[in-house]
């Protein structure tokens, strides 16, 4: 142990350093409290023992210097003194001292209490070291977590927000938040919404929302419906988590119309559809166990389907909202929850969050709330269309005879190919139908002969089809010629198909009884322009690629 | 290209899902699906949320569904269609004739 010793007396200094160094302990020595300060700083000592009467600076007044330069770890002062007073031992104590030793030295005392002071500053050494660990632990923690933040943030923002629909609050019990809700705008106009609760709150269950909202969006992005969405969420979520945990989830697509929605419920407290004044018009009650709990061939993905009426509304919310207790035990429950949003005074969801807390009064938010308010309205959405076509203009012809319109049905692979080209993948079903009408045109009345009128009826439709078969079967002679074209400065596709027969049969267009005749009628409203040459079995038709 | 249909556990709605081509290739399917309507006059709800195909076949093949149906559905609603389909629907007046959204 390093020991300072600070006495005015030579013969003092040297008996104790004598004692001291007899200790194995490395001895320092100063003659005063204002020599003892400097020393203190080059030496470092472990403990000082310390004379009350020196000139320049005494014992009581540099006791609690020396004691400040050492706030960290606990530094034994002992008074070597040859007062004995009860006042002046008093003093000692006061002004930061930890013991006494009194003159004349015992040698045998003065080795027991510097092994008994030397303990408590082993101890406090260690105590000290501990605190700076867990100070470094907890910094770096909070740097991880404000990292993990960071990525939580950027993968669950809702980058797509529709106020005039979809209102939502989450108000999660810590940093990290176990709920979800995301949204997602779907193909046909409409909106997919999804409400999660994984189990348990904290970052351990914010966990699950990473992968969730990944598949969330890429899934609505393909136009899935929330049931295979739901499927694909249950086998991931499966794979990923441990037994215990999983998501309580609804996913639902509201209809661009507003008047209709299919939903997936899977373990949330009951939603609600309430209409315009607040009424309740159906329950959404869960119909599945929560997603990741059951394997891929025993997930049941059905899904409800419910009309609405314009300004209808529907609520979901998590358990933590209804099961929020007060101090009394009571839950906030469903029946008040209800209350709140069918009330007249309702105008946004903050206010419910607020009348939980309240009616949880000063205990800590034990859950995490969530509640999404969706309005059954026509939704705003307008598909997203490619503005960016090929360069390079193409030309592309093909000639199909007997045997390879027998064997192939080549509408679907043209509409491919044409696909191909950039910017013409966003018109896959116009150029679907146009391809479809004329070939199967060119084909049914050109090549096989076959007789529109044949279709008036139910079952001479299905004759017709059956006839067309049959003939196709039997072809010998026959053929199709396709030339397709594309032109790159007014973006358009222009193909013109030839068939062998003798002429297309005209059919009036604008009977609306007449289903046959409806082909010609659509590729007219669908094209820029259509020709027909005069007998009938060359048809060319130019579809426009500007988005009008 | 295929089709699915299911009728609700309490008989009100009986859905017909129809995914990629919707033409005539379905005539045979599509006609035994709705022979399995069942006696519960349920709504009809076609699904085209997966057809990215159609032409005037399925247009044919819709109104003889209508026309065999008649009073044992108790309306027929045509839903999730893509923007290009639902304007071949509008131009055809299907509007007119079904409940499309």
């Amino acid at each position: 142990m390093k020991i300072l010793v600070v006495d005015d007396q030579e013969l003092n200094r040297n008996l104790l350093r004598f004692m001291l160094e007899q200790e194995q302990h490395q001895v320092a020595l100063a003659v005063d409290g204002e020599e003892a300060l400097t020393v203190f700083d080059e030496f470092a000592p472990d403990l000082v023992l310390l004379d009350v009467v020196m000139p320049k600076m005494d014992g009581f007044e540099v006791a609690p210097l020396l004691k400040a330069k050492s706030a960290e770890v606990y530094l034994p002062i002992i008074f070597i003194t040859a007062l004995d007073d009860k006042s002046s031992l008093e003093k000692c104590l006061q002004v930061g001292g930890d013991d006494f030793l009194n003159k004349p030295f015992d040698k045998v005392i003065l080795s027991a209490k510097i092994k008994a002071h030397a303990r408590t500053r082993e101890l406090s050494k260690k105590t000290y070291k501990q605190n700076r660990e867990l100070a470094y632990y907890q910094l770096h923690t909070e740097r991880e977590h404000e990292l993990v933040e960071h990525i939580f943030d950027n993968a669950l923002e809702n980058r797509f927000l529709l106020p005039e629909l979809i209102e939502f609050n989450l108000s999660p019990a810590s940093m990290f938040n176990g709920d979800l809700f995301l949204m997602a705008p779907s193909c046909t106009g409409g909106v997919y919404v999804l409400m999660g609760d994984f189990t348990g709150h904290g970052l351990a269950a914010a966990m699950g929302a990473l992968p969730a909202s990944k598949i969330f969006y890429s899934m609505t992005q393909k136009g899935l419906s929330v049931g295979d969405i739901a499927a694909e969420l249950n086998h991931t979520l499966y794979d990923l988590l441990p037994g215990n945990m999983f998501c309580a989830a609804t996913i639902l697509e509201l209809n661009s119309s507003g008047r209709s929605f299919s939903a997936w419920l899977g373990g949330l407290p009951d939603g609600f559809l309430l209409s315009k004044d607040g009424k309740i018009k159906q329950k959404l009650t869960s119909r599945h166990m929560a997603l990741g709990i059951l394997d891929e061939y025993e997930f049941e993905r059905d899904t409800v389907y419910v009309e609405t009426d314009l300004n209808d509304k529907i609520i979901l919310y998590t358990d933590g909202v209804i099961e929020a207790e007060n101090n009394r035990g009571e839950f906030f429950g469903e029946e008040r929850l209800l209350r709140k949003v069918s009330a007249p005074s309702f105008t946004e969801l903050g206010s419910i969050v607020e009348s939980v807390k309240r009616f949880t009064g000063k205990q800590d938010q034990q859950d995490d709330l969530s509640l999404a308010l969706i309005k059954c309205l026509p939704s705003p959405i307008k598909p997203k269309l490619s503005d960016e076509y090929m360069s390079t203009p193409l030309n592309v012809s093909m000639a199909l005879d007997a045997e390879r319109l027998k064997s192939t049905d080549p509408v679907l692979d043209v509409v491919e190919m044409i696909c191909a080209i950039k910017g013409c993948s966003d018109h896959r079903s116009n150029l679907f139908l146009l391809i479809s009408e004329t070939f199967n045109n060119a084909l049914e009345h050109g090549v096989l002969g076959l007789e529109s009128s044949l279709k008036d009826s139910d079952d001479g439709f299905c004759q017709y089809y059956e006839l067309r078969a049959e003939r196709l079967a039997d072809l010998t002679d026959g053929e199709i010629k396709l030339d397709i074209s594309y032109t790159p400065d007014t973006p358009k596709i222009s193909f013109t198909i030839a068939d062998s027969g003798s002429g297309f049969i005209k059919t009036d267009a604008h009977d609306d009884s007449n289903f046959h005749g409806r082909g010609l009628s659509l590729i007219k409203e669908i094209a820029e322009s259509v020709n027909l040459n005069e007998c009938g079995n060359k048809i060319t038709v130019t579809y426009s690629l500007i988005h009008s | 290209m295929s089709l699915n249909k299911a009728l609700s556990p309490d008989g009100k709605l009986f859905t017909i899902e129809i995914k990629g081509k919707f033409d005539f290739n379905l005539v045979q399917s599509f006609r035994s699906a709705y022979a399995d309507v069942g006696s519960s006059t349920p709504k009809v709800i076609i699904d085209l949320r997966e057809t990215e195909y159609m032409d005037s076949s399925a247009l044919g093949m819709l109104l003889n569904m209508k026309k065999s149906l008649g009073d044992s559905v108790s309306g027929i609603h045509i839903t999730n269609c893509r923007p290009q389909i639902k304007k071949i629907l509008q131009i055809s007046r299907f509007d007119k004739k079904f409940d499309i959204d």
